[in-house]
């Protein structure tokens, strides 16, 4: 049975204020989750002023100006701040996104920052993702060839082929769209989830791939793929502007047409 | 690292609403709601049957505001499901994926929806 409601250990109880020290007169409100492993409490969430006149905005800009200033134990992942590496995906103002892309000048009034939505937390904005890389394993995203070890040259790939993976390609895996579908929520051991769905038609959209059918004849289960209902949270949380809804609609076809 | 002790992140609690979610749970809501109409309009059916007196006291319950509510609602949440699921259709062929489009489509069918019942209850009176 699917459990709308956040379990008992889960409840988010209201946290610290930090004032702001420097006497700015431009200040942002932040509200942060917070939860630390080491304390035997429930996750709570802080509240921060914030002097933009000394901050970037992008709400990473934010985040790195309260663990540098304010309160150094707030803990998020990051690395490259450009929108590649796909670590700083969180939940900012009720949406999936990437924090180093996001401009707190699209958020009106307070912002709201959470780990990404329905997962075992960590600590603060730092969420568990292993079951969606087991699951990313599970669709063996490599080049199945079955004379890779004789192939001596490169495999050539006509611009058409190449094109067809336009859109797919550019997936970081950050898990935004994974984590923005309900379907996910409710089934989410189950139901593969629409980055590595994306993924899984990503290499069944492959040329030069040879196991086209066996990887549909993998993805075509009622919990699988089906669980997809075009819900389309996927779609317009992802910050690379893919569209893994028509990636799934188009697996859907496939297995229809065949 | 996900022993119980780890609180699970919120999300219907915080995520915001899409247009595109909100369509898609109305689409389910008036599935189940037609599951009851159609059970009431068949009971409605089947008291002409069993018998006169059981037909009169339905007739009465119809006519009344409550009655009235339940007809006009019923036909609103099968002209939803019904566009909806034409909507659907197109998203099984391959088409309207694009957020923009499917805004746009969704949008299409909540209006239609009410212009359906309208028209179909204005034949139902014999006023078309």
């Amino acid at each position: 049975m699917v459990q709308f409601n956040l379990p008992k250990n889960s409840k988010i109880l209201p946290g610290q204020y930090f004032k702001d020290k420097t006497g700015s007169s431009n200040l942002k409100i932040v509200h942060i989750y917070r939860w630390n492993p080491e304390k035997n409490e429930n996750p709570r969430e802080d509240t921060f002023e914030v002097d933009m006149d000394t901050c970037g905005n992008k709400v990473l800009d934010i985040l790195n100006k309260i663990k540098n200033e304010i309160d150094s134990s707030l803990t998020y992942r990051r690395s490259c701040a450009h929108g590649v590496c796909g670590s700083c995906a969180m939940n900012v103002d009720g949406v999936n996104t990437l924090s180093c892309l996001k401009s707190h000048k699209d958020i009106n009034g307070d912002l709201r920052i959470y780990p990404l939505p329905h997962l075992k937390v960590i600590k603060d904005l730092v969420a568990d993702l292993n079951t969606l890389y087991k699951q990313y394993e599970s669709i063996e995203p490599w080049l199945k060839i079955k004379k890779l070890k004789s192939q001596k040259n490169e495999i050539n790939q006509p611009k058409e082929s190449r094109d067809k993976l336009d859109g797919l390609y550019e997936c970081i895996m950050c898990a935004c769209c994974s984590t923005s579908c309900p379907s996910y929520w409710w089934s989410g051991e189950k139901y593969l989830g629409p980055a590595v769905l994306l993924q899984a038609y990503r290499w069944i959209s492959d040329s030069r791939d040879e196991e086209k059918k066996e990887r549909l004849k993998m993805v075509a289960d009622k919990l699988k793929l089906y669980r997809c209902h075009t819900i389309m949270n996927c779609t317009s949380s992802c910050p690379k502007g893919l569209n893994p809804a028509k990636a799934i609609g188009s697996i859907k076809k496939m297995l229809a047409t065949s | 690292m996900s022993d119980s002790k780890n609180p699970l992140s919120p999300h219907l609690q915080i995520y915001r609403w899409q247009i595109s979610s909100l369509l898609s749970i109305t689409h389910r809501i008036t599935g189940i709601l037609n599951l009851f109409g159609l059970i009431f309009i068949s009971a409605w059916i089947c008291s002409a049957g069993i018998g006169e007196n059981l037909f009169e006291y339905f007739s009465i319950l119809l006519k009344t505001f409550f009655g009235k509510f339940i007809l006009i609602g019923f036909t609103w949440s099968m002209s939803y499901h019904l566009l909806s699921g034409i909507r659907h259709f197109f998203w099984d062929l391959g088409y309207g994926y694009e957020i923009k489009t499917a805004n746009f489509s969704g949008i299409i069918v909540v209006i239609s929806s009410f212009v359906m019942t309208i028209i179909l209850w204005l034949i139902g009176k014999g006023l078309i």
